[in-house]
């Protein structure tokens, strides 16, 4: 046979199953909403840097033919909070700390579009230190004269400027000693920690998961340690137990995924509640009857594929899992395999409910994780290393996620039925051939949903490589002389593609 | 506390599908971001006054890495924070002065530390007009746009402060890719 990878389920033949999972339309419609979003938040991230250019009026000092004359006078007040209010309104500028001083900027006359006599800026200072002050004007296009400052009293502090032309920027600029603003704690905590290299916060970025990564491992390999599966050296040539293969692969994966849903199908066939047909670029199901021994979830897979006809191609499987951006019903699969395995006594609790808070956890502290990376990015200056935490935080819970699904959670009776379902497993992993028997045929199709839950489908395969092979009746093809590897290579691919695309629309956090 | 349970319930439901559907492109937004807060960004020319070697509504890349490990150069093209309003207004110069020199520009020429500047990057016959001088401190650069009789830079708002030298442009994306180490 060709060699074919253990564990996988789909073989390559056809081009038709090459994408993992059918296009859903709402998917790809939220996705392009995304996208769309995601180039919008870009766009307006990109910044325009002036290559500024001087106004005309440059050297005109004033009237200028303009007979707007005015005067103006802005109050200036600086709280010891290093909150600042411009003609009693708050600024969104505050006092921040630059090396050995605390220094306001902020430009008071801005492209304000007609002639101004004089500018007289009265600041009052949060505290008697007004002789103590550093300052500086910057006067940018068209400003008659320099700007004058003077002390008033020990608090109060004056510049003039006169005939400003419309083009005209001033900015004061005051610098008081450090320690003259108290900001509220919070501003305190931030400029304490902007302080910090950035490097140290990269290193905290790193650690954060790297951390969680090693405490999730310790706890993955004390709980693995505390309900370790014996996994056996001899072989059990049956089934231990008439499961259905979906149970045995959720209690072997702790999860309910592709696997289990195409072995479902592969086993609803061998009852001879469905026919598989193979049909040149094409799949369909047939339904044939329906046995009152179909197990609630079966039944609900069954309608899932099958709607009111007998007859469900590729295009009418892929038409109604197009429907939905997620199906109650796939959920509803997943929830009644995980309920048979619970009532059997095989896990603690629902697989499902026991991950599920870790799940809750860590979606919630990647979304805070991101907030709080946007938010510090929007809010410091840059380079706001600061972020790095949030981001460690995010990746953090992305690891709680990834690692906490590996959290065994199988009651004794769980980890005593998993060994005997190994020793199973070791019997269809096994390298050996089996002996031609007229039997033979039956004993592959027999177990070949068990080998699919069991991750060895390929090796079962294998095993029959030297008997001669008959399709069996529940694989309709039209292709003639079919042998064994091309059975597999052509059952597989379809029930791996169904079994993805439905596992793919399985509710996220449904209960 | 059913109702309590229920919202409950229906945030857990509504945070997975979110989750669920947005997990690669906010992995993808949050990679985007990093690069362009940390390493590489990109800002649209707006304006004449970088003319004839930056035009209007060109594109480019910068990088904000440049200066963590060495200083600005002479000649180097940046992206500067505006001293009069440094929050909201961000700048594209060329360094003319470094920390210590002494800059002068008379008779539409600009002296560094008395001797005149040999600009290659400047149009044939351009003169340098609004005549002044600056001794720079040692955290001080003096930048000055290439379109000199059109450019608002240190001659207007005097020289720049280490601090407000935000990156070092690297490369024109649009429309025509050039690297701007070449003008």
């Amino acid at each position: 046979m060709r060699k074919v990878r253990e564990g996988e389920l789909a073989a390559t033949r056809r081009d038709i199953y090459k994408r993992t999972t059918v296009g859903v339309y709402w998917r790809k419609l939220i996705f392009m909403g995304g996208l769309f979003a995601l180039v919008f938040f870009g766009l307006t991230s990109v910044q325009y840097f002036k290559a500024d250019t001087i106004s005309n009026d440059l050297g005109s000092s004033g009237t200028g033919g303009n007979s707007d004359l005015s005067v103006k006078i802005v109050d200036m007040k600086i709280n010891l909070n290093g909150t600042i209010y411009i003609d009693g309104k708050k600024s969104k500028d505050r006092v921040v700390p630059v090396g050995d001083v605390e220094e306001i900027r902020i430009p008071v006359i801005d492209n304000i579009d007609y002639y101004l006599k004089s500018v007289t800026i009265n600041v009052e200072l949060p505290k008697e230190i007004a002789y103590s002050v550093g300052h500086e004007q910057i006067l940018m296009h068209s400003v008659g004269s320099p700007m004058t400052y003077r002390v008033v009293d020990k608090s109060h502090v004056v510049f003039v400027a006169t005939d400003i032309a419309p083009m005209a920027t001033i900015t004061p600029v005051i610098t008081m000693p450090k320690g003259t603003i108290n900001p509220p704690l919070i501003v305190k905590i931030l400029n304490y920690l902007q302080e910090f290299k950035g490097s140290v916060w990269v290193a905290v970025g790193v650690s954060l998961p790297t951390l969680s990564l090693i405490f999730m491992f310790f706890l993955l390999s004390f709980q693995m340690k505390r309900q370790r599966v014996v996994v056996p050296a001899n072989e059990l040539t049956a089934p231990p137990l008439a499961l259905p293969p979906a149970l045995v692969g959720a209690l072997y994966h702790q999860n309910v995924r592709a696997r289990e849903i195409a072995a479902t199908l592969i086993d609803l066939a061998l009852r001879k509640n469905i026919y598989i047909m193979d049909r040149e670029r094409d799949f369909a199901f047939v339904k044939n009857r329906f046995d009152s021994r179909l197990l609630s979830f079966e039944k609900i897979l069954l309608s899932k594929i099958f709607k009111d006809n007998i007859f469900s191609n590729r295009e009418e499987i892929e038409r109604r899992i197009n429907n939905h951006l997620y199906s109650r019903k796939i959920s509803l699969v997943s929830a009644g395999i995980y309920g048979l395995a619970s009532r059997l006594g095989y896990f603690k609790v629902d697989p499902q409910k026991s991950h599920l808070k870790y799940w809750v956890v860590g979606v919630f502290g990647f979304f805070v994780g991101v907030a709080g990376f946007v938010v510090t990015l929007r809010l410091l200056p840059d380079p706001a290393y600061l972020s790095f935490f949030w981001l460690g935080m995010a990746a953090s819970c992305i690891v709680i996620m990834i690692v906490a699904r590996r959290i065994p959670i199988r009651t004794e009776l769980g980890q005593q039925a998993l060994g005997d379902w190994l020793a199973f497993r070791n019997f269809l992993s096994s390298s050996e051939k089996i002996p031609f028997s007229f039997s033979g045929q039956e004993t592959f199709q027999k177990y070949l949903a068990y080998s699919i839950v069991l991750d060895c489908e390929v090796s079962w395969a294998r095993r029959f490589s030297e008997h001669d092979f008959e399709v069996p009746q529940w694989y309709m093809t039209s292709e003639s002389g079919m042998g064994l590897q091309e059975f597999c290579l052509s059952l597989y691919p379809i029930v791996s593609y169904v079994g993805r695309s439905m596992a793919a629309i399985r509710e996220p956090g449904f209960k | 506390m059913e109702l309590l349970k229920y919202i409950i319930d229906k945030i857990i439901y509504g945070g997975g599908v979110v989750f669920d559907l947005a997990k690669w492109l906010i992995v993808f937004f949050v990679f985007v971001l990093i690069i362009n807060t940390f390493f590489i960004s990109l800002f649209f020319v707006d304006g004449l006054s970088m003319e004839p070697n930056l035009h209007n509504k060109e594109a480019i890349l910068w990088d904000k890495n440049a200066y963590h490990i060495q200083t600005p150069r002479r000649f180097d093209v940046v992206a500067v924070n505006a001293p009069s309003d440094p929050t909201k207004k961000k700048y594209v110069k060329r360094v003319i002065g470094l920390p210590g020199d002494f800059i002068e520009v008379k008779g539409g020429k600009v002296y560094l530390n008395s001797k005149q500047l040999d600009e290659e990057y400047l149009p044939e016959g351009l003169e340098t007009p609004f005549d002044g001088s600056w001794n720079l401190t040692d955290d001080q650069y003096f930048v000055m746009g290439d379109n000199r009789p059109n450019s608002n830079d240190s001659r207007a708002f005097g020289p720049v402060e280490r601090r407000f030298v935000l990156g070092k442009g690297i490369a024109i994306i649009f429309p025509r890719f050039r690297l701007i180490k070449d003008i």
